[in-house]
């Protein structure tokens, strides 16, 4: 028989669509799709509850158990792994409200809300390099910000992952180096125009294409940047001395305002050393 | 040069009645390597001819007639048992490495022609054009893939729900998921068939998922093993 491009389409819809007869789970709509599998909306009929349905190839279901074992505030915790007749397996895992990292970027937060989203994805991703977990697929549309501001990373990686362009590093053989590429990938992606140069360098030095000479973890990363907004010194950057001067005055200001009264400058002529 | 019968009529019937498969599941490559490539090339054949056919006439205009010469000579003297050995899957897909040995088989036609005909009056012709279509040869092709693969499959679905006695899931799907218009609601079908909705979705399940069981088994017929395989059903898959 010959199809219509129309039926064809259809059937080419509905038989991969999941068949959820046996589990506890109704489908509801597909929410997502990536190089690993599909997401839908489903409803836990026990628990009266929508959840997130992930299918797989049964050759992942095993590193979808090890990704089930990663208990951590921002990773989207997976309640129960399983099979569906057709062979496929299966996660279901916390539905999430709110937006995509792309789009909380374009509701324009302060600095210190993007780089507070950038921490719990690095301490998410050092907990899991902890267990001998990678990512390889980080990129703004795996972090998923919620409507109370908690931060969840998305889509733990498998094998046949092979990341995303523009933040999947250059090695062909990924490990846990290369997430911190695209975890350097992802500071760039959320630093607006104005932000600090020690920042890009920051990311920079992430995404460095010698793995080895990036940062050798996620916290090394975490605690660059915070020494950056304590307005210290960053391991990732030379700064000029001026700059240096300029950020050693807004850090000092009152003892920078103090120090002409040692001199014996008049308090009516004391300027800061920076303009803060 | 591995013997077999072309099966089908010489028009539109393209690539044999039913295309039936072999029961066998071995990948393409443990099918050649085990001594039944007879059974590998029906695989490919049933699968293939008609993405062939269709690839030929757009990508070289060549007629219904001499598209159909040259599908059927590339399926009688090209594809013998050294091109199954050929086939690298670490270079390309078998479905990418088979397009690419209908192109090169096109090309030495031509070339054998005009030196026959000392560059004279030759037909066949490469053309930059392509036919009025907003899609290349090779998407052509790849749809004519997926098109064969589902047809194949609707074909074993019918012969299987015949044989099992389940003329009723088979008349549910055919009036929901193959049709061309508007589809009858599930009340609709209900009604019709004098069951309930639930049975109604019921029974498109099942087809559904033993058409996805079929459509998987034939791509597992026609790739080197699990990791094309993975990969083509990527491409089936919406």
């Amino acid at each position: 028989m010959d199809l219509s491009d129309s039926v064809l389409d259809h059937l080419r819809h509905v038989a991969a669509l999941p068949d959820l007869s046996g589990t506890r789970y109704e489908l509801e709509s597909e929410i997502g799709r990536g190089g690993m599998g599909v997401v839908y909306a489903a409803r836990d009929r026990e628990l009266d509850r929508r959840v997130a349905l992930k299918l797989l190839d049964m050759a992942l279901a095993g590193e979808a158990k090890l990704i089930a074992r990663l208990e951590h505030p921002a990773i989207v915790p997976i309640y129960e792994t399983g099979a569906l007749p057709d062979g496929r397996a299966f996660y279901a895992m916390k539905l999430v409200s709110g937006a995509g990292l792309d789009g909380y970027v374009a509701g324009l937060p302060s600095l210190a809300k993007r780089l507070g989203v950038i921490r719990r994805v690095g301490e998410a991703l050092a907990f899991a390099h902890a267990r001998g977990a990678i990512h390889r697929d980080l990129k703004p549309q795996n972090v998923m910000v919620g409507d109370f501001g908690e931060v969840y990373v998305m889509d733990w990686g498998v094998e046949a992952v092979a990341g995303t362009p523009g933040f999947r590093a250059p090695e062909a053989r990924l490990d846990q180096r290369s997430d911190i590429y695209a975890l350097g990938a992802l500071l760039a992606f959320v630093l607006p125009e104005t932000a600090p140069p020690a920042l890009r360098a920051i990311a920079a030095q992430a995404m460095n294409p010698d793995p080895d000479a990036r940062y050798p973890d996620a916290p090394a990363l975490l605690a660059d940047i915070e020494r950056s907004q304590e307005g210290l010194a960053v391991e990732a950057w030379s700064e000029p001395w001026w700059h240096r001067l300029r950020r050693f005055g807004a850090r000092n200001a009152e003892k920078a305002f103090q120090i002409p009264g040692y001199c014996g400058v008049p308090r009516s002529n004391r300027q800061p050393l920076s303009e803060g | 040069m591995i013997g077999y019968r072309m099966r089908g009529n010489p028009d539109t019937a393209i690539g044999g009645p039913s295309g039936q498969f072999p029961s066998t599941r071995l990948s393409l490559l443990d099918a050649v390597a085990t001594g039944v490539p007879d059974e590998a090339l029906e695989r490919v054949i049933a699968l293939y001819w008609k993405p062939v056919y269709r690839f030929i006439r757009l990508k070289f205009h060549k007629d219904n007639e001499d598209a159909k010469d040259l599908t059927q000579g590339f399926f009688t003297s090209a594809l013998q048992r050294d091109f199954f050995v050929r086939f690298d899957p670490a270079i390309a897909s078998f479905r990418t490495y088979l397009r690419m040995a209908v192109e090169r088989f096109a090309r030495s036609q031509y070339a054998a022609a005009t030196r026959q005909k000392r560059g004279g009056d030759v037909e066949f012709e490469p053309l930059e054009e392509q036919a009025a279509t907003s899609e290349s040869p090779e998407q052509v092709f790849e749809r004519e893939w997926q098109r064969q693969l589902f047809a194949l499959a609707v074909d074993e679905l019918r012969a299987h729900c015949e044989g099992y006695g389940k003329q009723l899931q088979l008349r549910i799907f055919e009036a929901y998921d193959l049709a061309d218009g508007e589809r009858p609601s599930y009340a609709e079908l209900a009604v019709r068939h004098g069951i309930s909705e639930t049975a109604v979705t019921n029974h498109l399940a099942w087809a559904r998922r033993t058409l996805r069981g079929l459509v998987t088994e034939r791509l597992r017929g026609t790739t080197s093993g699990p990791r094309e395989l993975h990969e083509e059903m990527r491409r089936v898959w919406i």
